[in-house]
């Protein structure tokens, strides 16, 4: 089995580069997938934890985790909808109404 | 050996669908390459003797929740970001530095040692086998995290609703 570090930093990898689509996207319906990408790679190192150190809480914030997510998912998705409804567009730069 | 290799050839498929999905400038694409980077989570989970959340992983996250997406995505018929100008200078060498930032952040905490060092649980690996990696969780599920478990249940719920109210269709 590879040890507990390698999983850790594959984890912070999926994490760092949700973060950077997060920036660096435009589209609302990209952000949100990165939003998932970063949930998963929090994920990834509650299971990893879990079972280094003998337990199964980390296995169960990952079920609870996974329950947000699709919360989460089809509520922004939603919005997003409404936007395109609106705006003809998911374009987040173009989404500045409250902008001073 | 094999199950570290195992390891390696996930981790490899998980980076690289994560890679595409910020890379392609096209959202279904992305999508898809998300779903590839969840599978590849899924076997990871496996490899770490998670099997119920492998499963949960492939059913719920893969399959459920990125058919919303790709649904949401063909119902707004979206083409490729169009290649203008963002609206802020430097936001790709500014996301980029932001990403290596919290990489770097993740990475000294999780090489630390002073995490490992936590009391052990009660689930060792040869208890999780004899007794089932599924049951136990069920039983968690209706015992020690019962009110996490309810609570959940009226997030969803007021998900649901939540969602219909809003992308419902408003008659004047």
């Amino acid at each position: 089995m590879a040890p507990l570090e390698h999983y850790l930093i594959l984890s912070a990898v999926l994490f760092s580069l949700g973060v950077v689509g997060v920036v660096v996207r435009r589209n609302a319906i990209v952000v949100i997938l990165c939003i998932e990408l970063m949930m998963n790679g929090a994920n990834l190192a509650f299971v990893a934890y879990g079972r280094y150190l003998d337990s199964m809480a980390g296995q169960m914030i990952v079920f609870f985790v996974m329950a947000v997510a699709a919360a989460e998912a089809a509520i922004g998705l939603a919005i997003v909808v409404l936007i395109y409804r609106n705006r003809e567009s998911t374009d987040l730069d173009e989404i500045n109404l409250l902008k001073l | 050996m094999a199950s570290s290799l195992f390891f390696y050839f996930l981790a490899v498929v998980t980076t690289v669908g994560a890679i595409a999905v910020v890379a392609f400038p096209s959202p279904l694409y992305s999508v898809l390459a998300l779903i590839l980077t969840f599978l590849g989570l899924a076997g990871l989970y496996l490899s770490l003797h998670a099997q119920f959340v492998a499963i949960v992983q492939v059913i719920i996250y893969a399959s459920a929740i990125m058919m919303l997406f790709l649904f949401v995505v063909m119902l707004i018929n979206l083409g490729r970001e169009e290649k203008r100008e963002l609206r802020l200078p430097g936001q790709k060498l500014l996301g980029a530095i932001a990403g290596l930032a919290v990489f770097s952040v993740l990475l000294k905490i999780f090489l630390s040692t002073s995490l490992m060092t936590g009391k052990r649980g009660s689930f060792p690996p040869e208890r999780v086998s004899e007794l089932g990696n599924t049951q136990i969780i069920g039983n968690l599920l209706l015992t020690d995290y019962v009110l996490p478990f309810q609570a959940m249940g009226v997030l969803l719920f007021v998900g649901i609703v939540g969602a219909v109210v809003l992308a419902r269709r408003r008659s004047r």
